[in-house]
């Protein structure tokens, strides 16, 4: 079916129209006319004096790159944020009024359903982006740059326009009330963590915020912006690395929101999805840091400033690990439901479903991965490394299995039940360290090991194996309030 | 054999810590209109929900003209037409446009004309360019069910759709109804108001806790009645009345000057025995009826209490 032909797209589409567009389309275009008009403003006035006068700025091309900088920041801000936004808007409220479902008993397919969302609703806003980077292009052409400045920007703006379309479809579907000021946020919160090394950085990547930054850097610029970043030391042109993250997330994602579309009470993801998944983002990261150490953790390969590197990546690690755990761990009823189909009631057939196998394939994959700095430097720094993976596999252990107990304990109030338990192992031991100043107590954080084994080479492996062992036990009797609760609720369904 | 154009069999659906639909089978053959009775939280809606594949269910099966839901869901839409107990419209499309959307879902033939057929099988062609948000409920509910019409359905499930009618609305409801019955359709339609769905079901489903207590023909349901309360009016002598009524097996209700109530116990054939007996022993009867119609004394037989 056509785009043209797609009814959902069809009635969006009328009711982006009957809300009107021309007055947003006018808005973009005074925006961009306003700063072609103070391009070719400060080009006359570099052309009579040499500079321009207040700016600073002595060439038309460092004029123009600033105003184009201004023109793409504005689009950006429109078709991604808004034009985010308003698909995220238009799903929810069309799930609200019943339509979703309605939608969903025509005999349209899945894919067009979605498809149909995931360009009808930001129709406007991707209007008043189009007449911006027709006016991005007028800068680029006024000033003389070289126009590949905007095919790239303009490309890697559509291509993350496109993929955080999927997202907000995702999280229209997922969630009740929009969530875009708290992912905001939480971007906001990882910046200052992505731009420590720039260039060798995922989140910089998935939005392309380097690929940019890099199309707009000369040769002698900031070399953290500059550089070409490398995929296990061989060097990559940005654009390609983001798009060729963008389509493969987006490919999931994709996958995510047909199945859910097709029967919403399938999970999220499916098992093996969450493993390629995050070998995917932990396997990439670590290619892009291979060149700090090549693969001799402790010994940087060039004089760099970067030694927090590692525990952030490690932090990154245990985030993506625990957002795969949620969203790909099954709900304790669809799996009651399923072993009354299937007639299972054994608790082996529960683990295999369960979160907490998974923590364990993800616990091996990020071993796998974090081995890639360790590798040829591990006789050295095998207590490190150890240390880093034991942590790892007890954090998303406890994790799956503290969500599990607290959703077959809590029910609807497991969510809050799970934050309070992570703020106690991981949280209070860090604040009483603080309140006591005794850098003992913020050992026994679940954190703690991981962290301190990638920061300081030479920490005192006796404790830091201690706490590890401390974690164990908590694993240990998590394990068997899990297994208790997993009785029960089978137990209840033979009954 | 045909096969029955709506079968479901040993439909059962979970919910957490409570088992929604329990072990429901339902046949449904072309021109049948079942009403499917029950107080608030017996299964209704979900039942629904589950035979047009938006819940989930755990066992059974559910099939429409032969074609199953869980093997052929594509073939089931063309042939099922859900009506929800609430009005899922766009509120800033007319009622033609919201019309247009799902005839091009359906990928429906002639779709300006099929849009005119179903506005004006709800009465709705006067409002065909109005917003959806102009309409009263009780329009929206018209327009849902034109929706519900536009690929012809073989099979209709009603969710409470006369809730938000006024008194013309729901016999215009009726009317319609009446006329997909004539036109072959098969009709399950849920309501509390048991008038609503009298004189047009031929068949009714009674749930209670999941569980369908009853189902039938209401002629064979009402056969199966072990008590049926009825009403009389007699001019002349009162107490030979009330002694011939209580020699049967009668319990008097209420009893006045020229007539009673009463719950009789016993079958149609003995209920003729006794309506013959009064008046072979000279009771002049000017009345003879029920109390409450079919459906009312099935689901009151039925074990289902709180209906509201």
């Amino acid at each position: 079916m056509k785009l043209s032909e797609n009814p959902i797209f069809i009635t969006h589409k009328r009711l982006v129209h009957r809300g009107g567009v021309l007055a947003a389309v006018l808005i973009a275009g005074l925006i961009g006319f306003s700063l072609l008009l103070g391009l070719l403003n400060s080009l006359s006035e570099i052309k009579l004096s040499g500079q321009l006068h207040g700016w600073g700025f002595r060439s038309p091309a460092e004029t123009g790159k600033n105003i184009y900088g201004w023109v793409i920041g504005v689009e950006i801000l429109v078709l991604v944020m808004l034009g985010v936004n308003r698909v995220t808007r238009a799903l929810q409220e069309d799930r609200k009024a019943g339509l979703w479902d309605s939608n969903r008993l025509t005999p349209l397919k899945p894919g067009q359903i979605i498809t149909g969302y995931w360009f009808a609703p930001g129709l406007r806003e991707g209007y008043m982006a189009a007449v911006l980077a027709g006016f991005g292009l007028l800068v680029v052409l006024f000033s003389q740059l070289p126009v590949t400045l905007w095919l790239g920007t303009q490309t890697l703006i559509w291509s993350t326009a496109l993929f955080c379309g999927l997202l907000g479809i995702l999280f229209g579907m997922a969630a009740q009330k929009s969530s875009g000021a708290v992912i905001f946020l939480a971007m906001l919160m990882f910046c200052p963590f992505s731009f420590i090394a720039p260039s060798r950085m995922l989140t910089n990547f998935l939005f392309p915020i380097y690929g940019i930054a890099n199309l707009f850097q000369t040769g002698d610029g900031n070399r953290d912006w500059t550089r070409m970043p490398e995929i296990f030391g061989l060097p990559v042109p940005p654009i390609l690395i983001s798009l060729a993250l963008q389509a493969i997330l987006g490919l999931f994602v994709w996958r995510t929101l047909v199945r859910k579309t097709a029967n919403p009470f399938q999970p999220l993801l499916l098992r093996w999805e969450a493993v390629a998944l995050f070998s995917m983002l932990v396997g990439s990261q670590h290619a892009l840091l291979w060149d700090a150490w090549h693969g001799k953790f402790t010994a940087p390969s060039e004089p760099w400033r970067g030694r927090e590197l590692l525990p952030i990546v490690h932090g990154g690690t245990l985030i993506i690990g625990l957002i795969l755990l949620v969203l790909a761990s099954p709900q304790p009823e669809h799996v009651r439901v399923e072993s009354m189909r299937l007639g299972f009631k054994n608790l082996g057939a529960v683990f295999s479903r369960s979160a907490v196998s998974l923590a364990l394939s993800l616990a091996g994959v990020a071993g796998l991965a974090l081995l890639a700095q360790f590798a040829w430097g591990l006789a050295a720094s095998w207590q490190a490394y150890l240390v880093a993976v034991l942590n790892l596999a007890e954090f998303l252990l406890i994790f799956a299995l503290l969500l599990e107990f607290c959703r077959l304990r809590h029910r609807r109030r497991a969510l809050g039940f799970v934050a309070l338990w992570l703020f106690v192992l991981c949280a209070v031991p860090l604040i009483l360290a603080a309140v006591f100043s005794n850098e003992m107590i913020a050992r026994v954080s679940l954190l703690a090991p991981g962290f301190m084994a990638l920061t300081n080479g030479a920490e005192s492996w006796p404790q830091l194996f201690l706490a590890l062992l401390a974690h164990f036990c908590v694993v240990v009797i998590l394990f068997f309030g899990w297994r208790r609760q997993w009785k029960k609720l089978l137990a209840h369904t033979a009954g | 054999m045909s096969q029955p154009l709506l079968a479901i069999e040993h439909l059962r659906v979970d919910f957490p810590a409570v088992v929604a639909v329990n072990d429901l089978s339902l046949t449904m053959e072309p021109g049948d209109v079942c009403g499917l009775i029950g107080p608030n939280g017996a299964g209704k809606t979900t039942t629904m929900r589950a035979v047009s594949g938006l819940q989930e269910f755990t066992r059974g099966s559910v099939r429409v003209s032969g074609h199953e839901l869980a093997h052929e869901p594509d073939e089931m839409k063309r042939r099922l037409g859900f009506m929800p107990d609430f009005c899922p419209t766009y509120d800033q499309l007319t009622a033609a446009e919201f019309l247009e959307h799902f005839a091009r879902a359906f990928d429906v033939p002639e779709r300006g004309r099929r849009i005119e057929e179903c506005l004006e099988l709800t009465w709705l062609t006067d409002k065909r360019d109005s917003l959806c948000e102009e309409l009263s409920r009780g329009m929206k509910q018209r327009l849902v069910l034109a929706k519900t019409l536009l690929p012809d359905p073989q099979v209709l499930l009603l969710d409470e759709p006369a809730s938000g009618l006024d008194p013309l609305g729901r016999i215009e409801l009726r009317k319609i109804l009446l006329q997909l019955r004539d036109a072959g359709k098969a009709v399950l339609i849920s309501s509390h108001i048991l008038t609503e769905l009298s004189g047009f079901c031929n068949k009714a489903a009674i749930m209670e806790r999941g569980k369908l207590v009853k189902s039938g023909t209401i002629a064979d349901l009402g056969q199966q009645m072990n008590t049926r309360r009825m009403s009389v009016k007699w001019r002349g002598d009162a107490a030979k009345a009330r002694e011939i009524l209580q020699g049967a097996n009668v319990k008097i209700i209420e009893t006045a000057g020229i007539g009673a109530t009463f719950d009789f116990a016993g079958d149609t054939d003995a209920l003729d025995e006794l309506l013959k007996s009064l008046v072979v022993q000279g009771v002049r009867i000017s009345e003879w009826r029920g109390v409450g119609d079919d459906l009312e004394q099935i689901f009151l037989q039925s074990g289902a209490k709180e209906l509201m």
